[in-house]
Formats: C-alpha cells, structure tokens, sequence
C-alpha cells in the first residue's frame, strides 16, 4: 500500500482517482492548489505524488524542486493535458519523476504507482548469515530465548509490547512477529513521539473530510489499516496521556471511529508496542495509565542489548557488509582481528550504532580492495552520552554514586568551573566543595 | 496563420481533452460497478457523467468549428 498525494484542481478528476486508489487498497490524501500541496508534505511523508501541470496557484513544476528537499523524497508523476509539454517535463526532471496525459484510465494510474514497487524490490542475491524469522540475526542464548518468545506469541493474538534500549531493533523484532503470525493484512507502523497532539489522533484512528482545518480528503487511521494484520506503535511512552483513553476505547472496544466521524469501524489488529523504557520507569515516571499499558503488555519482551550478546556480532557485522557489497558491487571481508575489535567495545547504541560503523567502514574503504579499513574511533558524540546516562540510571547503584557521576560530569562540562557547575546542579558552592572533599578530590581545595 | 491564431487553436485542443479525460475516468468506474468492485449505483451516476463529457466534447470541437471558419 503507498499513501498518494494527488494535486490537482479538477474535482470530479480527483473524486475519481481517490475511488480508484482506494480500491485498489493505496492512501490518498487530496489538495487542489499548490498551496494546500505544501501543508500536506508539512504533515506527512508520501509514497507518491500525482501532481497536475496546471494549477491556479502556479505549475505543479514549482513544487518538484522543494518535493527534492524532502527526507524521503517520494516520485512523482505529473499530470498535464497537453502532450506538447512531455519534452518539457523530461529536460525538467529527474529519475523519480514521469508524467500522464491525459485522458487517463486507470491501467495507466496502475502502472505509474507500480514503478515505486519495483524500485523498491529487494536484491536477490543472499548474505551467508542465518536470519531466524526472516529478519533475526544470532546465535546467542538470549537471542534463543527471544525468538522461543516470538514463536509463541505468534501462535495467540496477544498484543506485545517490546522493551529494550534505542537500536536494539524493536521494530526489526516487530516485523518477525508478524511474519511469524502469518497474518493476512499488512504490517503498518508509526511512532507515536512523532506526531503533535493535534495530528495523533488523525494518525491513529483517521479522519473525515472537512473535520478539521487541513482535512481536505477523508483519512484512514493506521488501526484500519492494519485490519487483519499488526500494528506496531513505536515510542508508545511519548503518547500525549490525555490520548491514552481514545487508545485505551478502541483497545477495548475494538472499533475505532474518525476523527470527525460517527461511524464505529471493526477493527481487529494485533497491536505491537515498544518503548526504551524500563517497567520501573514507566510506574514510576506516570508516562502511562496502567490501564493502557495491561491492555498494551499482554506480552511484554525485552530485547537484549547488543553488549550482552557480542558473539553475535560477526554474524551482524557480516551481514550489514553483505548488504553493502551487494548495493555497491564491492566484495570485502571482515578479518578475525577487526571481529575482535568490534566485540572489544561496548555499543551502547547497539545494533543500530554498529550498523551505521560498518557502513561509514565501508565507505572509508578502497573498493578495488576486500579489505576493510576501520575507522580510528567507533563512539559517536550521541552514544556517548547515551553511555554515560544508561549507566547513571542503571537499576543496582547507590544515589551517592549517581549524585558523584553527575557532579563530576556537570563539572566536565564546565570545564572545572565550581561556581557555574554549583548553579547548574542547583546546589551552593560551599555544598559542591563539601562533596568534593568527601570525594577525596585533591584539585577541591585548590 | 499567426502565432497567436495557433496557440488559440491549441488552447481548444486542450480544452477538450477534459471532458475526453472526464469520459475515460468515468469509464473507469462503470467498468469497475459491472465487475462488483464498486456499487451500481456509481455506474449510473458516472454514465451521466460520461453522456455529459460527450456533450462537452461536441461543444469544444463546435467552437473549434466555427473558430476555423473565422479563420477563413
């Protein structure tokens, strides 16, 4: 399924295309000006664009250059009514842009949809690394034990919620569960921090036509879409409480009705949560009715941390430098020494921190060679700051060693300056020497 | 011909490619209703759609007639 914005100004023409890509099971978002064009790739990230050459604000051709600027940059096909302009439209654009004249049918919109899709095919060629679900990669005991768990809860219809700190692969573990399960209907997720209030709802549980300021077409919500099928709410803690009971109705009630709308709509989902939270942390730090998180943690599954499975890591490092080799037609090969090296640190970014290494390893390489040439340091200023505040916050610890981290941490930060790290910690200088002495600092005095 | 009577009669051309437009996406939907894939009552409301398109399409290329007679 792709989400399509279509730009044109002819409304019996986009009533049309809206019937037919909605039958053919694709989102499709409306705008009739430039204009509205550009509040929607504000809002949301598209698939497709089928954008009108004629438009009252200007040409459909002005909007190319800023669609380019786009994170995802989606394709685009252009719509004109004028053959004579199609010499026009090839010396304007790029690959991911091409163009209908009209009249259209619909094979025609069909097979301009489907070019994304073949784009988009995965490469055949196969990494020697054992994927377990399709998409898991080790051969640790953890590891063992979590896919024991993915194996049976994809026999039931339990809704999971998946914990583990940032880039373990919650969403990785999310997609091997649903391909586990078999499910007829699709796999659709969302991030559920990403969204403003406002905008969640509209996310969640659609829209209809003219509900609110912008709602220029009818939405569906991700529950719907995933009918029959799973739904995975990244970040669930970031959820704005005062949506919690909306989620909390159709979570019971299993029925979701648009924003907007009247209309209850069945809607039967698994729904897959994850978090970077702790249980203590969710409790204690009332991010999240309880209610909410027993409808949501039916089956909660923690995610082990790449440090506590580094025999697993060759297997990953080979495999994401398979996947380079294959989209850059280079052949390296990790050495013994580099797997030690790579085990020898601890990952706090975890498997996502390892993959963007043996990327950025890969690009420091010669291509005309099979070796790989490391790059001097592997942390990255994030995951060192992830580093120092997992394990500040590490279950097991005294309040006076975490209180001697943060001083001395406040006090790096300042570069020593006692008087500005006594302000940040909201504490007097006097207390901030006391502490120091009592640490034994020698440079306290001084 | 001028280069203004040519781009006239080009902006009657692709005047009439909407109602052209018009009958093919209508068509679209009268295909889809006759296979099940949408209510017949979508088919009926697109055939007049479609009979209108028809209508259109006349007048444009009437205009176009009387535009080249003019242009005698």
């Amino acid at each position: 399924m792709l989400t399509v914005l279509l730009v044109d100004d002819d409304t019996e023409f986009t009533e049309v295309v809206c019937t037919i890509l909605d039958y053919l099971g694709h989102e499709i978002l409306t705008a009739a000006s430039l204009e509205e064009a550009r509040q929607w790739l504000k809002q949301e990230t598209f698939d497709h664009i089928l954008l009108d050459f004629m438009l009252p604000d200007g040409s459909g051709i002005h909007l190319i250059d800023e669609i380019n600027t786009l994170s995802k940059v989606p394709r685009v096909t252009l719509i004109t009514g004028h053959p004579s302009v199609k010499g026009i439209i090839k010396s304007l654009t790029g690959p991911k842009v091409d163009y209908l004249v009209k009249p259209i049918n619909r094979e025609e919109l069909e097979n301009a949809l489907s070019s994304k899709k073949s784009t988009a095919a995965p490469k055949t060629k196969k990494s020697t690394v054992k994927l377990h679900f399709g998409h898991l990669i080790g051969e640790s005991e953890s590891m063992h034990e979590l896919y024991t768990l993915i194996e049976r809860v994809s026999k039931t219809n339990a809704n999971v919620m998946l914990m583990g700190e940032s880039g373990v692969g919650k969403e990785v573990v999310a997609t091997a569960i649903h391909d586990a399960t078999g499910r007829e209907g699709q796999y659709v997720a969302t991030n559920c921090g990403a969204f403003s209030k406002e905008l969640i709802g509209s996310e969640l549980f659609g829209h209809e036509k003219g509900a609110f300021t912008g709602a220029v077409g009818r939405k569906e919500g991700v529950f719907e879409r995933a009918v029959n099928g799973t739904l995975f709410l990244d970040e669930i803690t970031e959820m704005p409480m005062d949506m919690q009971p909306n989620l909390l109705r159709v979570l019971e009630s299993k029925t979701v009705t648009r924003v907007g709308g009247t209309k209850e709509i069945p809607v039967n989902c698994r729904v897959i949560s994850a978090t970077n939270r702790s249980t203590e942390e969710i409790a204690e730090s009332k991010i999240m009715r309880e209610d909410i998180y027993f409808r949501l943690a039916v089956f909660p599954i923690t995610i082990p941390t790449l440090r506590e499975r580094k025999e697993d890591i060759p297997d990953l490092a080979t495999f994401f430098i398979d996947q380079l080799n294959k989209e850059n037609e280079t052949d390296f090969a990790w050495s013994s020494e580099q797997f030690a090296f790579l085990q020898a640190y601890d990952w706090p970014g975890n498997v996502r921190e390892l993959r963007h290494f043996v990327h950025r390893a890969a690009i420091m390489s010669d291509p005309d060679s099979s070796l790989i040439t490391l790059p001097k340091t592997i942390a990255s200023p994030f995951t060192k700051t992830t580093k120092a505040s997992s394990s500040a916050l590490t279950a097991g610890r005294t309040i006076d060693d975490v209180e001697r981290d943060l001083i001395y941490a406040t006090l790096e930060k300042v570069d020593g300056n006692k008087t500005l790290a006594a302000e940040m910690l909201g504490i007097s200088t006097k207390t901030l020497y006391n502490r120091l002495h009592a640490y034994g600092d020698i440079t306290a005095s001084a | 011909m001028t280069d203004e009577q040519v781009a006239e009669l080009k902006k009657m051309i692709h005047d009439a490619r909407k109602p052209l437009n018009r009958i093919s996406m209508q068509s679209e939907i009268v295909k889809m209703a006759l296979n099940g894939e949408l209510p017949a009552e979508k088919a009926i409301d697109a055939l007049a759609k479609i009979l209108q398109g028809a209508q259109d399409c006349s007048q444009v290329l009437a205009d176009f007639d009387k535009h080249l007679m003019s242009l005698r």
